[in-house]
C-alpha cells in the first residue's frame, strides 16, 4: 500500500506547488524527509481574523494507507483557537477524521484549515477553555488569538497591554509561555493566572 | 444465613457452576415446574408472570438461512437485487413491511435515503481514451474506470486498495464512495466484482454478517465469552434471556445481565457509577463486621442477613447491626434510605456528603446481595451433601429432600431481583410511587431473609413451613416485578 501513499504524494506535491493559491502565498507545502512520509505545510492566517498575516507551521505525517485514510496533521505553531489544543496543536476537523475521502488532497486539507482558522466551530472543540473564552467573551478572545499570533506566528497585530501582563507575570519568575498561558486561560485576570501557576 | 466467628469453613470447592444453573435452564416457562404439587393451584400463566419472554436460541447457520429469507421476501416482492435488498433491510434495521411499502410507493426516495442513490448524479465528463483517476492522480484507461450510483469514476486498483483498507479497519457495510462529499454507500456486489484478495472476501462476508445480526432488532448475539449463539425474539423488550450454552442470563435488549425491576439505561448508569465510584465504594467490600453486642468478630459466609452470633447467639442483622427482632415483615426498614429532610438548606459539603451516603447506602445493599447471592451457591452445596447425608442415615428419600434444593433455587432468583431493586431505588424520584416501591422491597427483603434463613436450617420436619415460606417469597417478588417492571 505504502507505494500507493508515496506515489500519490508525488504528484500532489507537483499540484500543490502549481496551484493558484501557492503563487499567492497563501499556502505551502515542503518535504520533510526523503521517503515522502513527513511534511511541513504552511498556512498564512486569513484576513480579516484575529491570525490575520501569522504563519502557521503544520506537521504533516502520511500514513502508510494514505489516501485512504487521512493524513495525520497538527499544528507545529502555537495557536489560540476553539478547534485547536492550545497544548498539542491537535486538531479538531472533521475531515482528518471521519469525513475524510479517498479522493482529498493535501491541497483541500490546508485550505480546509486555512478556512477553520476563519470560522471556528465552538460547539465541537478540541480546547475547552478556549472555547469557552470563544463563547462567552468574544472580545478578549479575539485580543488572545492576536496576541499569540503576533508572537508565535509572527503575525503584525501587537497587544501592548496584555504584553505587558505577559512581562509582569513573567517577573514574578514564571517562565514567559507558562505565563502567557495562565493570562489567556483566566481572560487576563493577573491574579488568578498568578493563583493558578502557584497551583500546579 | 450463616455466622461463623473466625473460623474458615467456607473451603468449599466452587464446582458449583454446573448445578447452579440447573434452575435457570428452564427458568423463564419451566421454573414453577419445580414447584411442589401443594403449590399449583398458585402456577401463574405465562400472561401473568412478568418475566415470561419468548426466545429463540439459533446456531450460525440458522440466522443465515433467516436472514437469506427476509432478504429473498424483499427481492421477489420488488424484484430487486438481493445486494440491494441487504442494503435497503440493513439501512432501516430490517424492517421489512417499512421497506416494502416505501419502495412500492417512491423507489428512489427510499434509494436517496438508504444512500444507495445520490441526491444528483455526478457528470463527469469522459472525453478521451484515457482520465484521470481521482485517488492515484494517474492516467487510466477509461475501461478501467469504475463508479457507483453516483458517477464518481476511480480506477480498479484504488477502489480495491480503498476496499481492502476499509475491511482490515472492520468497515464492511459503512463503505461509502471515495469522492469528496459523497455519502452513497458501497453495494456487496460491487465490492465482491472488484476486491482482489480471497481472504478478505471472507473476511468482509463474516464481518458484514456481524453488522447484520447487530442492526438487527430481533435478534442478539449472546454476550456469554467466546458463545456462538444468537438469540431471536419476536420483539426486542428488556427480557430474561438464557443461554442453554453458555448459562448466561442476560437482558434482551441491551445485552448487559438481566436486570429487572431497573431498566437498561439505569442499569447502565448505575454500573458505570459503580466503576467510577468504585475506589469511595471500596471499604465496604470488607467482608467482616463485629458482632454488635459481644464485638467478636463474624465473617459473613453464607448469604442470609439474618445473622446469629455463634458465640453470644444475638440476633442481628448484617445491613445495620440492628437487632433482627425489628425486622419482622411489617417493619422490615432496612432497605429504605431515609434522606435528610433539611438538606438543601446545607452547605455544599454536606449535600456533597449526603449524595454520597446516599449512593453508599445503595450501593451496599446492592453488593451485599450480590456476594450473598455468590454465597447461596456454597449453601447449595452444604444442602446436597446434607440431603446426602440425610439419605445414608435413611431419613426420608432423596426425592423427599428435593423441595430443599428447589427452595435454595428460588432464594437465588428472589436475591437477584432484590439486587437489582437497588438501582431502580437509587434513581427513583422522591415520590409515592417510591414509598410503595420501597415497602414492597423491604417486603420482599423480608421474605427473602426469612427463607433463607429456613433453607440454611431446614429439616424434614420443616417442610411445609419452608413451601409456605417460598410462596410468600416468590409472591412478593412477583408482585414487585408486575407493579414496577415496564412492560
Amino acid at each position: 500500500m505504502a507505494n500507493i501513499a508515496e506515489a500519490r504524494i508525488r504528484r500532489e506535491f507537483k499540484e500543490v506547488v502549481k496551484s493558484e493559491e501557492v503563487a499567492k502565498c497563501h499556502i505551502k507545502v515542503e518535504l520533510v524527509n526523503d521517503n515522502y512520509t513527513e511534511l511541513r505545510g504552511e498556512i498564512i492566517g486569513p484576513p480579516d481574523t484575529a491570525y490575520d498575516g501569522g504563519k502557521f507551521i503544520l506537521e504533516i505525517k502520511i500514513p502508510d494507507t494514505y489516501p485512504f485514510n487521512p493524513p495525520k496533521v497538527k499544528f507545529a505553531t502555537k495557536i489560540w483557537h476553539p478547534n485547536i489544543s492550545s497544548v498539542t496543536g491537535a486538531i479538531c476537523l472533521d475531515i482528518l477524521k471521519d469525513q475524510w475521502a479517498a479522493a482529498m488532497t493535501l491541497r483541500t486539507v490546508l485550505l480546509s484549515l486555512q478556512a477553520l482558522l476563519a470560522t471556528a466551530e465552538p460547539n465541537d472543540p478540541q480546547d475547552a477553555v478556549v472555547a469557552k473564552q470563544y463563547k462567552e467573551n468574544q472580545a478578549i478572545f479575539l485580543q488572545t488569538a492576536r496576541h499569540w499570533t503576533n508572537v508565535y506566528a509572527g503575525g503584525p497585530h501587537r497587544e501592548q497591554v496584555l504584553e505587558q501582563k505577559v512581562e509582569q507575570v513573567k517577573n514574578m519568575g514564571f517562565e514567559e509561555h507558562r505565563a502567557r498561558v495562565a493570562l489567556s486561560s483566566a481572560n487576563w485576570d493577573p491574579e488568578r493566572a498568578t493563583e493558578s501557576l502557584l497551583n500546579s | 444465613m450463616s455466622d461463623d466467628m473466625n473460623s474458615g469453613e467456607s473451603d468449599h470447592d466452587s464446582d458449583t457452576d454446573l448445578s447452579d444453573h440447573m434452575d435457570e435452564d428452564d427458568d423463564y416457562c419451566g421454573y414453577y415446574d419445580n414447584d411442589t404439587n401443594d403449590l399449583d393451584i398458585d402456577k401463574p400463566k405465562k400472561t401473568d408472570d412478568p418475566e415470561y419472554f419468548e426466545f429463540e436460541l439459533l446456531q450460525l447457520e440458522d440466522v443465515e438461512r433467516f436472514l437469506n429469507e427476509e432478504v429473498e421476501v424483499l427481492c421477489s416482492s420488488q424484484k430487486i437485487k438481493p445486494s440491494l435488498a441487504k442494503m435497503l433491510l440493513h439501512a432501516h434495521n430490517w424492517k421489512k413491511e417499512f421497506v416494502i411499502e416505501c419502495h412500492s410507493k417512491n423507489p428512489s426516495k427510499l434509494l436517496v435515503d438508504s444512500k444507495v442513490i445520490p441526491k444528483t448524479k455526478n457528470q463527469q465528463l469522459l472525453a478521451g481514451p484515457s482520465a484521470v483517476c481521482g485517488v492515484c492522480l494517474s492516467q487510466v484507461a477509461r475501461t478501467d474506470l469504475y463508479d457507483l450510483s453516483c458517477g464518481h469514476m476511480f480506477c480498479g486498483e484504488c477502489w480495491d486498495s480503498y476496499c481492502q483498507v476499509q475491511i482490515q479497519q472492520g468497515t464492511t457495510l459503512g463503505i461509502a464512495c471515495m469522492a469528496n462529499d459523497c455519502d452513497v454507500m458501497m453495494p456487496e456486489d460491487f465490492l465482491y466484482s472488484i476486491l482482489s484478495k480471497p481472504d478478505l472476501r471472507n473476511r468482509y462476508s463474516q464481518l458484514s454478517f456481524l453488522e447484520y445480526v447487530k442492526s438487527h432488532p430481533a435478534l442478539r448475539f449472546c454476550p456469554g465469552p467466546n458463545c456462538p449463539i444468537i438469540v431471536k425474539a419476536k420483539d426486542c423488550r428488556a427480557k430474561k434471556v438464557l443461554c442453554s450454552t453458555c448459562h448466561t442470563m442476560f437482558c434482551f435488549k441491551c445485552g448487559l445481565e438481566y436486570h429487572a425491576p431497573t431498566d437498561c439505561d439505569v442499569i447502565k448508569k448505575w454500573l458505570t457509577k459503580c466503576a467510577d465510584d468504585s475506589e469511595t465504594a471500596n471499604y465496604i467490600s470488607a467482608n467482616t463486621k463485629d458482632c454488635p453486642k459481644c464485638h467478636v468478630c463474624i465473617e459473613k459466609n453464607g448469604g442470609c442477613n439474618h445473622m446469629q452470633c455463634s458465640k453470644c447467639k444475638y440476633d442481628f442483622c448484617w445491613m445495620c447491626l440492628g437487632d433482627w427482632k425489628a425486622h419482622g415483615s411489617e417493619y422490615y426498614e432496612c432497605s429504605r434510605y431515609k434522606e435528610n429532610p433539611n438538606i438543601a438548606n446545607e452547605s455544599v459539603h454536606a449535600q456533597a456528603r449526603e449524595a454520597l451516603k446516599k449512593y453508599l447506602f445503595y450501593f451496599e445493599r446492592w453488593e451485599n446481595h450480590a456476594k450473598s447471592l455468590k454465597l447461596e451457591e456454597q449453601t447449595l452445596d452444604k444442602i446436597k451433601s446434607r440431603i446426602q447425608e440425610k439419605v445414608m442415615n435413611s431419613t426420608g428419600t432423596w426425592i423427599d429432600w428435593q423441595y430443599l434444593l428447589d427452595a435454595a433455587h428460588l432464594l437465588k432468583k428472589c436475591r437477584y431481583t432484590l439486587q437489582y431493586t437497588y438501582p431502580y431505588a437509587y434513581y427513583m424520584e422522591k415520590c409515592a410511587r417510591k414509598q410503595l416501591f420501597e415497602y414492597q422491597q423491604a417486603q420482599l427483603e423480608a421474605e427473602v431473609e426469612n427463607l433463607s434463613w429456613k433453607v440454611e436450617r431446614a429439616e424434614i420436619t420443616h417442610r411445609g413451613d419452608l413451601e409456605n415460606q417460598m410462596d410468600i417469597a416468590e409472591k412478593r417478588r412477583l408482585t414487585l416485578l408486575k407493579d414496577f417492571l415496564d412492560i
